[in-house]
């Protein structure tokens, strides 16, 4: 346990980030924290992709400028992958707002009764 | 490779601030956490020697969401009531902790960090990247060769998945009606 907090630390940050989104998502009944812990968890994967591109005593992927390198492809990857968690935001939080104009109430328990009684 | 106090640093205080935003009762306490966190996530994109990732970071995920976050906040409400934290609830302990703990078991199998010899770093891919990047693009910077000329189909669909979610925007507001 102690090997793996001292090689593969950042990594261990990835599994415990996952788990307080995964949390977040489960338990926060209010929507826009929902929204918040779908955002947490997304970095939690961005984590462990730019963790995996790095390596000890590379610099950034300026060809050109002597080597060695960290690699590129996941930092593309995830330069895509904010891009579109941002518009996923977006479009989650607009049916939030939504939500809150048609039933007044960001509560998922709340709503759920006022669902019921319809 | 060990971490470093630096690195430990950021990599605490991230924790830390993603617990606070999850515990925080008011919402807009826990959008202004998210924001702390945001900016300590492109602080380590830094560190991990990915200056392009952490700008993007920096503009998009520490602005723009924050932005959107308090957008929502002003159109919609915050909880009301005194508490500072919110009940702990053991239904989502017990999920989360059990997800993590699966996941845990994975981490002894990945290699270290910072491993030069790992599949990602010194793989084929990687390699034929770094080699013909600049020859077959003339742009100095790999990450921009890889985005713009290798994988451009992958950033033209990246564009349609944005203006999509502009257009669903649109439709979900019923524009005029509450933007």
């Amino acid at each position: 346990m102690i090997d793996l907090l001292l090689t593969r630390y950042n990594y261990v940050a990835v599994v415990l980030l996952l788990g307080v989104g995964t949390y977040m998502l489960i338990e926060n009944a209010n929507l826009v924290k929902k929204v918040i812990g779908m955002n947490v968890f997304q970095t939690g994967i961005f984590l462990f992709f730019i963790t995996a591109a790095y390596a000890e005593g590379a610099g950034p992927p300026l060809v050109g400028h002597g080597g060695p390198y960290v690699s590129p492809l996941p930092h593309v990857l995830i330069l895509t992958a904010i891009v579109v968690g941002v518009s996923l935001t977006a479009v989650a939080l607009a049916l939030v707002v939504r939500i809150y104009a048609e039933y007044g109430t960001l509560d998922e328990d709340v709503l759920r009764e006022v669902r019921a009684d319809e | 490779m060990t971490a470093t106090l630096l690195e430990a640093a950021i990599l605490v205080f991230v924790l830390g601030s993603a617990v606070t935003a999850a515990l925080l009762r008011d919402v807009l306490g826990s959008i202004i956490a998210f924001a702390g966190y945001s900016l300590g996530i492109a602080i380590l994109w830094v560190y991990l020697q990915a200056p392009d990732v952490a700008l993007t970071e920096a503009a998009v995920g520490a602005g723009v969401t924050t932005v959107l976050f308090l957008l929502t906040i002003v159109r919609t409400v915050r909880p009301s009531g005194d508490r500072l934290l919110e009940r702990v609830g053991w239904r989502g302990v017990l999920a989360a902790g059990a997800f993590s703990a699966v996941m845990l078991t994975t981490v002894s199998a990945l290699p270290e960090v910072g491993d030069p010899t790992a599949p990602v770093t010194g793989g084929e891919v990687t390699q034929y990247y770094l080699e013909n990047a600049y020859k077959e693009t003339e742009v100095e910077n790999a990450v921009t060769a890889v985005l713009a000329a290798y994988r451009g189909f992958d950033t033209l669909g990246e564009a349609v998945v944005v203006f999509a979610a502009g257009v669903s925007m649109l439709v979900v507001l019923r524009r005029g009606e509450f933007v």
